[in-house]
């Protein structure tokens, strides 16, 4: 074959009998004995190694480096932290692909050019001849480093066992990067690559290291894959490849950089970039873009055709260069494209639905790929291929196989009929009655047979929930302080004299308990209290001026979900539509805390306190849904009055809103200015939320108090749900009769009962020093992706609780853990003895798979009776009266 | 490599089991099989139709590219393995059982080598 060039594994390929072919200069193996069948569906299904080397490596460094960077890439080079890689096109001044790339920012003071194998020497000549103007050093360091990409569910496992169980990734996030040593030998990690796998890496390694790390790789059980089937995964990611998607079209000239779908994740148009090369075509191209995602086709000449994915519904196999033809009438009997790769893949077959799919042992194939076609054609349009003189139907899909369930890459089959349920034709009295019957069987399946072990739930007692349903549980009652009757409260409706008692003696009595001079109880959920709190932030923060665009927050500190933050403190929560976007990086203003490397649990509050002098946030939220320890509430307090940073602090307390006290924590106390809360977890109330401030009218602050407010009502709510008002009350009065036994019951039954399943030989997380815990929540490992499998199981066994992501899981579907609240139980009387008990009956089930359901019937058989509530006389026959005068 | 003396094979690696005097079973060798890899689709040639020795009949398809067979013989295509519509990989999984089409009326046919000088043949294309 000539003067063909070899990687560093050659040899390696030669040795496993792969078939060698010359791809764009090189000799690589196309494929291995077992086939690209075998190899595609051994990567989707475990683990497959490619050889990489071949793609050319270019060290970026130099004054001007970002500088450089910014003019040559279409991206914003000054959105990447260290630790951080980003996808990125080189593009002409036509806005074309000179070629695709990958950017790594392994360390400070250098970047990390990744580029296709096909394209070096033309990439390398662009990019040296732009180097010229800016103090800037490009290396070729393609012969150093040597490349492995390592993909597939059980990837991360592997290179852990290479890593000795050291974190690969800075983040375990898509994109993160990492420098460690694995069996002595020095190497970088990305969390990257071209397959679609939800998990793969890439593994940089010395060239004399590269042979080593491919032969312990096999050892593991990974097994080599080709250049057919890294082809064959990557169209089945609708990923593009140069050559295909990008570069040179059929129908003449090359193809727009927007044509192809990850543009818009590619291109940044930030200020820093300046005049970049391709600015103006690219944002004419843009510009033409959002109209046709709007349908709305006035600048189709600036971007006449994008590309999709198209599956194949009739017989044959698509492949590059088949024109595409519509029905449309305005397509006229004309092609509308063409086909830009296209092949036949395997993929496994799934049974059962939802979170209980299961993959089977047999594949099917498909025909699948993607086509360049006309700007008009959206997803769903029926198309037909010409294959070879033959026209066969085909569809635009979305995508053919999904990530966003880890650990596994799920293929999505074109036009595959979602279920609608049959309206039923039973008459209404009949339907009425049934219903009746299943809540009550529901109802005491729950109470009198589960063991409910959920931490977000708990069951208010007979004399909340019957106040929750008198009247005025249907009424309304909308109030608003006004000014010109010194803020006195002016209700809208009448016949709310009693229920406006109620709210009053309610916020005086929950400002009692979280400890704090003020309540606002209208709120109905602890999310809609987070929304309330942001609202009002950004209000205020803009009351300064209100005639320009408002500002919203940012920089905001909070737990990352991944770490047990609650959503709402998320972008993707309430905090949505208030957290500012950071124009130089184009990255959302949020900072989230750090954890220990030894306890991801725990904040990290010397690094914190590095952030906090960095970022110097704004706003500053506790808080967390996966919860085992105290926020450390007084040491970032005293950081940041020491340290002089404007700010406010909040505490979500959340889960742990029952807790507030000295078996836990005094937010208020320790420095935090607002609490929001739901009120029905470890707290004892209906389900609703709170919002408590400490400020005084003279603070600065107090107008902030009086935003949260009016973003409560009228902002959040019109109606704010009388009845759980109502019920609300009593249950205060019963957490500030009882907090003190109820608070220690709870903080000591859940060390106990984490020690006691340690003792059964499950793997509980948290500090065993101090006992695992220090809230009424549980949590225990069971295993990578084997979380929702067991809390289904300890369902069918009466045990309920959920499963859990921990922070080294991908998401929920890869669950690794249970996690499990023994709030409820307490309230139901459960002691040592009980969750001792528990915990051997929560082992035989999860860990041995053992049938416990009559054991937990019989259990839960005795505590059935609220403990922690009013059980006197007094309070029994009123409650008696109550329920006869409602009928309830 | 496997090559069975039941049969004759082309210099195309197709080949020729006769049925009888005028009726034969063609497909492809195990030589041709590992060279195309994975097959995924077969274009069957369509029964009735007439088929030139030398001239392609129908085609294969693997992952990477189509192939074209070419017929053996001259004659007319009686019946095709319609299990190659679902299951293409029956020819990579065992190429002489696999038959592709069954010819009649054979009048002619390609030069055709015995098992031993298609062997030699194949160990000089590798």
């Amino acid at each position: 074959m000539g003067e063909l060039k070899r990687t560093i594994l050659y040899a390696a390929h030669q040795d496993a009998g792969a078939t060698l072919v010359d791809f764009g200069g090189w000799e690589m193996p196309i494929q291995y004995p077992s086939g690209i069948i075998a190899e595609h569906l051994y990567c989707r299904s475990r683990c497959a190694i490619f050889d990489v080397s071949h793609m050319g490596r270019v060290d970026v460094a130099g004054p001007e480096q970002v500088a450089f960077l910014q003019h040559v890439l279409s991206s914003n080079v000054l959105a990447l932290d260290v630790g951080q890689a980003q996808y990125c096109i080189i593009p002409d001044e036509r806005g074309c692909a000179v070629d695709d790339a990958y950017l790594y920012r392994f360390e400070e003071g250098r970047y990390f050019l990744v580029i296709n194998a096909g394209n070096i020497d033309k990439d390398l000549e662009h990019l040296q001849r732009e180097a010229k103007a800016f103090d800037v050093t490009l290396t070729n360091v393609s012969d150093r480093w040597a490349a492995i990409a390592v993909q597939g569910p059980e990837s991360k496992k592997l290179l852990m066992t290479l890593s000795g169980g050291q974190a690969l990734t800075k983040e375990n996030l898509k994109n993160s990067l990492g420098t460690l040593t694995m069996e002595g030998r020095p190497v970088r990690v990305a969390k990257t690559g071209y397959t679609g796998e939800p998990i793969g890496f890439e593994l940089y390694c010395r060239s004399e290291d590269a042979r080593y790390f491919w032969d312990r790789l096999l050892e593991l059980g990974a097994r080599p894959a080709g250049l057919g089937a890294r082809d064959t995964l990557r169209m089945e990611a609708a990923l593009p490849l140069y050559g295909h998607e990008m570069g040179e079209c059929e129908l003449g000239g090359e193809i727009a950089i927007y044509s192809v779908p990850l543009a818009k994740f590619a291109v940044s148009f930030a200020e820093a970039k300046g005049d970049f090369i391709g600015r103006a075509a690219l944002e004419r191209q843009f510009s033409a873009f959002k109209k046709i995602l709007n349908r709305d086709y006035s600048e189709m000449q600036n971007l006449p055709y994008r590309i999709q994915p198209i599956c194949l519904e009739g017989r044959g196999v698509l492949r590059k260069g088949f024109p595409v033809y519509s029905r449309d009438a305005w397509a006229e009997g004309k092609p509308v494209g063409y086909v830009t790769s296209g092949t036949m893949i395997p993929y496994y077959k799934t049974e059962g639905e939802g979170l209980s799919t299961v993959i089977t042992e047999q594949t099917g194939k498909r025909s699948i790929g993607l086509a360049y076609l006309d700007s008009r054609i959206c997803e769903d349009f029926d198309l037909e291929i010409d294959i070879r003189g033959k026209r066969e139907p085909a569809v635009v899909v979305p995508y053919h196989i999904r990530q966003d369930a880890a650990p596994y890459a799920r293929p999505i089959l074109a036009r595959t009929e979602t279920k609608t349920p049959a309206p039923s034709d039973r008459r209404y009295p009949e339907r009425a009655a049934e219903l009746l019957v299943k809540a009550r069987e529901n109802h005491l399946w729950r109470q009198e047979q589960c063991v409910n072990l959920i931490p977000s739930e708990n069951t208010p007692s007979r004399a909340v929930r019957l106040l929750c349903e008198c009247d005025p549980a249907f009424r309304y009652a909308e109030h608003k302080k006004q000014k010109a009757f010194y803020d006195e409260e002016i209700f809208y409706y009448q016949g709310t004299g009693f229920i406006g008692e109620v709210e009053e003696l309610l916020s005086a009595e929950m400002a009692k308990y979280l400890g704090c001079r003020e309540a606002e109880t209208r709120v109905t959920s602890g999310q809609m209290s987070n929304t309330a709190v942001f609202s009002a932030l950004m209000d205020w923060k803009n009351r300064v001026d209100r005639k320009r665009p408002p500002q919203r927050l940012g920089w905001v500190m909070n737990n990352h979900i991944v770490r047990g933050g609650h959503l709402s403190a998320q972008p993707m929560g309430a905090l949505h539509d208030y957290i500012a976007t950071d124009p130089v990086t184009e990255k959302q203003m949020v900072v989230n805390f750090p954890v220990c490397a030894d306890d991801p649990y725990r904040i990290d509050v010397e690094q914190t306190k590095k952030l906090l002098a960095e970022y110097r946030p704004e706003f500053i939220i506790f808080g967390k849904s996966m919860v085992l320890y105290r926020e450390p509430v007084a040491e970032i307090r005293r950081f940041v009055d020491e340290q002089k940073i404007p700010t406010t602090i909040m505490y979500d307390m959340a889960h742990v809103l029952g807790l507030v006290g000295e078996h836990f924590q005094k937010p208020f106390e320790e420095g935090a200015e607002i609490v929001t809360g739901s009120t029905h977890k470890t707290f004892f109330g209906p389900q609703r939320g709170v919002i408590g401030v400490d400020y005084k009218p003279e603070d600065l602050k107090w107008s902030l108090w009086e935003t949260i407010q009016t973003r409560a009502f009228p902002g959040s709510v019109s109606n704010h749900h009388l009845g759980t008002l109502l019920g609300q009350l009593m249950a205060a009065y019963e957490m500030n009769a009882f907090k003190d036994e109820y608070q220690r019951a709870v903080v000591e039954n859940a060390k106990w009962f984490a020690r006691c399943l340690a003792a059964e030989g499950m793997d509980v997380a948290g500090d065993p020093a101090i006992g695992y815990t220090e809230t009424h929540q549980v949590i225990a490992r069971v295993g990578y992706a084997r979380g929702p499998e067991i809390a289904a199981r300890l369902e069918r066994n009466n045990i309920i609780c959920n499963y859990q992501a921990t922070p080294d899981e991908e998401g929920f579907t890869a669950s690794g853990a249970l996690r499990m609240g023994v709030n409820e139980m307490t309230r139901f009387g459960f002691g040592k003895e009980e969750f001792q008990k528990l915990a051997g009956l929560v082992a035989a089930c999860a860990l041995r798979g053992e049938d416990v359901r009559e054991d937990v019937i019989r259990l839960r058989e005795g505590f059935t009776d609220m403990q922690y509530c009013f059980r006197d006389e007094e309070v029994d026959r009123a409650l008696e009266t109550l329920a006869s005068a409602t009928g309830l | 490599m496997n090559i069975p003396s039941d049969r004759k094979y082309s210099r195309d690696h197709e080949w020729v089991k006769m049925v009888d005097d005028t009726t034969a079973l063609v497909g492809i060798t195990d030589f041709a099989q590992e060279k195309l890899g994975n097959l995924v689709y077969v274009t069957l040639p369509v029964v009735g139709d007439d088929v030139i020795a030398g001239e392609n009949a129908c085609d294969v398809e693997s992952i990477k590219a189509v192939s074209d067979i070419v017929s053996p013989v001259s004659g007319v295509i009686a019946e095709v393995n319609t299990q190659l519509d679902d299951a293409p990989e029956l020819l990579n999984d065992d190429p002489y059982e696999a038959w592709i089409f069954r010819a009649e009326n054979i009048t002619d046919f390609s030069e055709l080598l015995s098992a031993d000088e298609y062997e030699a043949f194949t160990r000089e294309e590798a």
